[in-house]
């Protein structure tokens, strides 16, 4: 449910990782998030810059959350919050730049994939954010992203509120760095604008990149082995369990 | 506070490369390289800590600081002649440059007074590195900001902290890893200056009208809050500024930035 090429656009390669479970939203489920996991790495050995897209008119819905419910013992969930935190720690760690083309929505999961983006593309009329705590989720996996991504303020309001926010909103504050408008070709622009970073000479991009990030602190181990262990607290909770199934069942 | 290095003295030329004056409550530090837009040498640098070494030495300190450069140009950025390592220049040169650089940022940081850049024209790569340290900053909109040392194939180490506590760690992210150069009217939208004017022919009222008021509050709460807001954001690190320092030093030695500098000199 990961399919992942090799490009070359304009003499820089890049490694295009796209979620491939469109009839799903791209919801992610472990082994989708393991794949896209190895598959970072991979990219990382390979050189060049990544660029993260979703199939459809859906970037990424977030969890798999019937999934999620079914595995009564909440391992489902534990995979995919690891897994989560693995992936986003992989590409602050990748040498060169990452972009997310985020078209249509991307929520919870998806979310924190965009706020660990290098570049994030949205889509004006689109819909972005954490809305879990409504299923008895934490969004702390994400949140040492998420607060290098927009200010501390609304880092809060963000992993807090259980709401969505427009893509002009994300613009906004900045979760969002290209608005594209609606219906545009979002993984278009962005593989535009993954030839133009991934053509700044490699070794300055790499030692900048990862400057920046060692002064957001976002590659402290401990800070980030922290945020898991808070979202990994809660599950398989009573809270959970019954939050989740009265919203899935609210779905039906 | 650190001192600046005896050599660095030595390097001073007769006509000073920054200058400081006062108006009562308001002193201004110019930098005077015009022909060379006020670029970063290690004389413009030693003569800059001479001239905060005058302002350490003061009693009573100016309320405000304005920094601004003459000509057309607030500072065009490290002088990358200086640092092209050939058979007239040291191998240690980029790094002796930088830590100057570091030090100076860090000096002008932690001065008791308010600082203000007056950024009357192109302020690139350290030179904006200037804008971002100072508490406020003013601009016209056609001036020139920006960090395009990606582009040349080097690393802004320096400046990076000083960014990241201005605009946040996420637009610093998407400023300095893109690289290029923005006009001044982008600069104030995303917060590397603080205030806007529409023509450099406007620029020394709104300062002087931003530094009148400024000299109208307590000059002790000013200086308590800046004091704050410095130990707030972890200003008073000059470890990290100095390991800054070595890292833009190694990539600036790097084959590749040199041939990259050596092309640019044509």
């Amino acid at each position: 449910m990961i399919r992942v090429e090799r490009v070359t656009a304009d003499g820089s390669a890049c490694t295009v990782i796209t979620l491939n479970r469109p009839k799903r939203r791209n919801a992610l489920t472990p082994s989708m998030i393991a794949e896209l996991v190895a598959a970072l790495h991979t990219a990382a050995e390979a050189g060049g810059g990544v660029l993260l897209r979703g199939e459809g008119p859906v970037f990424c819905a977030g969890f798999d959350l019937r999934l999620c419910l079914d595995s009564t013992d909440g391992s489902a969930i534990r995979l995919l919050l690891s897994g989560l935190s693995d992936a986003c720690r992989a590409m602050r760690a990748h040498p060169g730049p990452v972009v997310v083309a985020a078209q249509g929505a991307a929520i919870a999961g998806g979310c924190a994939l965009v706020a660990a983006a290098d570049w994030a593309i949205g889509e004006a009329g689109g819909r972005y954010g954490y809305p879990v705590t409504r299923l008895g989720i934490s969004p702390a996996v994400n949140a040492p992203f998420l607060e290098a991504a927009v200010d501390g303020g609304r880092a809060r309001d963000l992993s807090l509120l259980p709401d969505l926010v427009s893509g002009e909103h994300a613009a906004r504050i900045g979760l969002l760095h290209t608005l594209c408008a609606e219906g545009a070709d979002v993984t278009q622009a962005a593989s535009e604008e993954a030839a133009r970073l991934g053509g700044k000479p490699a070794e300055a991009f790499a030692v900048t990149k990862a400057w920046l990030t060692e002064l957001e602190g976002a590659d402290r181990d401990t800070r980030t082995d922290r945020a898991l262990e808070v979202s990994l607290s809660l599950t398989g909770g009573q809270e959970e369990r019954t939050m989740l199934a009265a919203a899935l069942n609210g779905d039906r | 506070m650190d001192g600046p290095q005896a050599e660095e003295h030595a390097v001073a030329s007769d006509t000073p490369e920054a200058t400081l004056g006062f108006d009562g409550p308001v002193a201004t530090l110019t930098l005077q390289r015009p022909a060379q837009r006020n670029a970063l040498s290690t004389g413009l640098l030693a003569d800059l800590h001479s001239r905060l070494d005058e302002l350490d030495a003061i009693v009573s300190p100016p309320t405000v600081l304005v920094i601004t450069g003459a000509g057309r140009s607030f500072c065009a950025g490290m002088d990358l002649q200086q640092v092209i390592i050939d058979q007239d220049t040291a191998a240690d040169v980029p790094l002796r440059l930088l830590e100057s650089l570091a030090r100076a940022t860090h000096r002008i940081r932690m001065l008791p007074c308010v600082s203000i850049a007056k950024v009357n024209g192109a302020a690139i790569g350290g030179g904006c590195g200037l804008v971002t340290i100072c508490d406020l900053a003013i601009t016209h909109a056609d001036a020139k900001l920006g960090f395009p040392e990606v582009d040349l194939g080097l690393c802004p180490a320096v400046v990076t902290p000083w960014l990241v506590k201005r605009i946040g760690a996420g637009p610093a992210r998407r400023v300095l890893l893109r690289g290029g150069i923005m006009s001044g009217q982008a600069a104030a939208e995303i917060g590397i200056v603080t205030d806007l004017v529409e023509t450099r022919e406007q620029l020394d009222e709104r300062c002087d009208s931003m530094a009148r008021s400024l000299t109208a509050g307590g000059p002790k709460a000013l200086r308590a809050t800046k004091e704050l807001l410095n130990e707030l954001d972890g200003s008073a690190s000059l470890e990290v500024l100095l390991r800054a320092a070595k890292l833009s030093a190694q990539v600036l030695s790097t084959d590749d930035a040199q041939a990259r500098l050596r092309g640019r000199r044509g």
